[in-house]
């Protein structure tokens, strides 16, 4: 503590430099910490479970004079349970997010990535993918499953080749996808848990059905465009009906994520964390 | 090499720091000292880039933190809060740190056994002691081997073994020639530690300097004799500038002269002495003296008395 050690100055340190913080880490990193919680593991399984089990229950309990209209009903019963699916992938996508700000793991993950719009498009892309992944083959094994269960009925007998089948499925995939990701952006944008999951129930499910009961008429052709319905053309086997074309649903879907992706990006750049 | 440049923070009405600028330099252990609600924790997240300055700049080796490529490797913080998930294990906690920057698994088990955590790195951090959540804080700052350390107080609920260990920890990491900036509420501790001191109250500089310079020149040294011949030493001391009390009988106190003056002064003229030490100031009364104005939370004993 004497003049002279402070003259007695060792040489400036040199950090390491073979570590970089890249694209494809922040990748690897979202993807550690996703699967490192339990909450993740326990989520997907219910989500998993729901889907082909409600699926085949609900295919099981389809009563005989009620197994009729072919490929499209067949659809319909068999998909229910990947609907509700949804919820439990929507709620841990906005967990990603917000739990992060509720335990405070958020500082030292900005600290690692300090430009912060990377770790929103990193964590986006991982859970993304992921649930593509599953529900991709979730889709199909729930759509065999109860093709199994329909064999003989009148809602048997749907191949994938038959005419808008395959698209509809995918359709399923997309939308789930599509939540997952609006999800994601919302717990970006509202950092609470109960905030964001209260919103995206709320506003996002149930605000755009309620709406039709009101006796305005242009609630009704408002609502199809609404974030939590874009998504509905896709899953029909035949769209002829719907107010979106199939080229409209996924401009729309386009249009909302842009619209999330945006603010949530912009406040993550203003916000102090 | 830390800069922070008239640096204000404001949260709504509230400004928390009030254009400061003071520079942290590397080699030694930098102590960074003030009451509660000082500041410190703000400016220390503004040199992360995790709270944006509402004006003036902290820059760490001449960049803003976010131009880094690889920030982990340029300051490693341990911040005031729990900044990990509950339901995480220390060890993904760090090998998710790790893996931004393509740190190896090797280097997280190094700083795990580093801060002592290796019998506890598989559980979840939510079971950790306040002391266990220091030590893994303290692992994710050395993570990336950093040129810079920016600890918010890091011995906050570390046991004596702990802080011993931190206190060598930083001396060894400043000599290799990194800059190590810790904050702290006790001065006493600081001094142990810290060569040089950043003191802040209320948002604003309160001096900037070395620990000596600041004991020295806060806490005023007194010259403490006894002598049988008290009085008539007292009467031979008196002089401009100095001033002598007797809190006892033979006893005196005697600032604004040296020891030695005193003792010179008793053998001219004959006198018996029995003791004769300069008190120095106590570290904490010269950093209470220093803040005494800037103290933003002021208990009362009043009502425990009561
Ligand atoms: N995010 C915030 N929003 C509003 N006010 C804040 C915020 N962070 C800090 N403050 C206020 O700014 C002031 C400085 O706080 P800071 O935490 O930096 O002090 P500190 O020196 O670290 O205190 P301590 O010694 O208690 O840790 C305090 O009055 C605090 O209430
Ligand atoms: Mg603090």
């Amino acid at each position: 503590m004497t003049a002279a050690v402070m003259t007695d100055r060792p040489a400036a340190y040199t950090p390491p430099a073979q570590y970089k913080l890249s694209t494809a880490g922040l990748l690897r990193s979202e993807w550690t910490k996703l699967w490192s919680l339990r909450s993740t593991w326990i989520v997907l399984l219910c989500a998993v479970v729901f889907s082909a089990g409600l699926g085949a229950i609900i295919a099981s309990s389809v009563p005989d004079d009620q197994a009729i209209g072919g490929a499209a009903s067949a659809i319909d019963f068999s998909m229910a349970g990947i609907a509700l699916a949804s919820v439990f992938i929507a709620v841990l996508g906005i967990l990603t997010v917000t739990g992060e700000y509720s335990t405070g793991s958020i500082r030292s993950t900005m600290s690692a990535a300090p430009k912060r719009l990377s770790v929103l498009w990193a964590k986006a892309a991982v859970y993304g993918a992921v649930v593509a992944v599953l529900f991709g083959a979730m889709v199909f094994l729930t759509f065999f499953l109860t093709q199994a269960i329909f064999s003989g009925t009148g809602l048997g007998g749907v191949s994938l080749s038959d005419d808008g089948v395959l698209r509809a499925l995918l359709g399923y995939t997309a939308m789930i996808v599509y939540l997952a990701l609006l999800a994601l952006g919302i717990g970006a944008i509202l950092r609470n848990s109960a905030g964001s999951i209260g919103f995206y129930i709320g506003v996002i499910m149930i605000l755009p059905q309620l709406a039709t009961l009101l006796p305005w008429n242009w609630v009704t052709d408002v609502t199809p465009y609404a974030p939590g319905n874009v998504p509905n053309t896709l899953l029909m086997v035949d769209p002829a009906g719907a107010t979106l074309s199939v080229g409209e649903s996924w401009l729309w879907m386009g249009i909302w994520l842009v619209v999330t992706y945006g603010l949530a990006g912009v406040l993550l750049k203003r916000r102090d964390v | 090499m830390i800069e922070i440049e008239h640096l204000t923070k404001r949260y709504g009405k509230k400004t928390a720091v009030d254009d400061l600028t003071f520079a942290v330099k590397p080699g030694v252990v930098t102590g960074f000292l003030g009451p509660n609600g000082a500041g410190k924790s703000t400016t220390m997240r503004a040199v992360v880039g995790l709270d944006t300055p509402t004006s003036g700049l902290a820059r760490v080796n001449g960049k803003h933190y976010s131009e880094f490529r690889s920030p982990l490797t340029e300051v490693g913080a341990l911040l005031e809060a729990k900044s990990v998930h509950a339901g995480r294990s220390a060890y993904k906690h760090l090998l998710a740190l790790a893996r931004t920057h393509g740190i190896p698994k090797r280097r997280v088990t190094e700083v795990i056994d580093l801060v002592g955590l290796h019998e506890v790195a598989g559980k979840r951090v939510g079971g950790f002691s306040l002391g266990m959540g220091q030590r893994l804080g303290i692992a994710v700052a050395l993570l990336g081997d950093p040129a810079v350390l920016i600890l918010d107080e890091p011995v906050n609920g570390l046991d004596p073994d702990g802080v011993k260990w931190i206190r060598l920890l930083l001396k060894g990491l400043a000599a290799e020639g990194r800059t190590v900036f810790l904050s702290s509420h006790l001065m006493s501790e600081l001094a142990q530690t810290a060569e040089h001191l950043v003191v802040i109250g209320q948002g604003r500089l309160l001096a900037d300097t070395t620990v000596d310079a600041f004991v020295s020149g806060n806490g005023q040294a007194r010259v403490r004799v006894v002598s049988p011949d008290a009085a008539r030493l007292a009467e031979h001391l008196a002089g401009p500038g100095i001033s002598v009390s007797s809190p006892e009988r033979s006893v005196l106190e005697v600032t604004g002269t040296e020891a030695a003056v005193v003792g010179q002064t008793a053998a001219a003229h004959g006198l018996v002495l029995h003791e004769l030490r300069t008190d120095r100031g106590s570290l904490e009364d010269a950093f209470m003296q220093l803040t005494a104005d800037a103290v933003e939370y002021r208990q009362t004993t009043e009502g425990a008395n009561r």
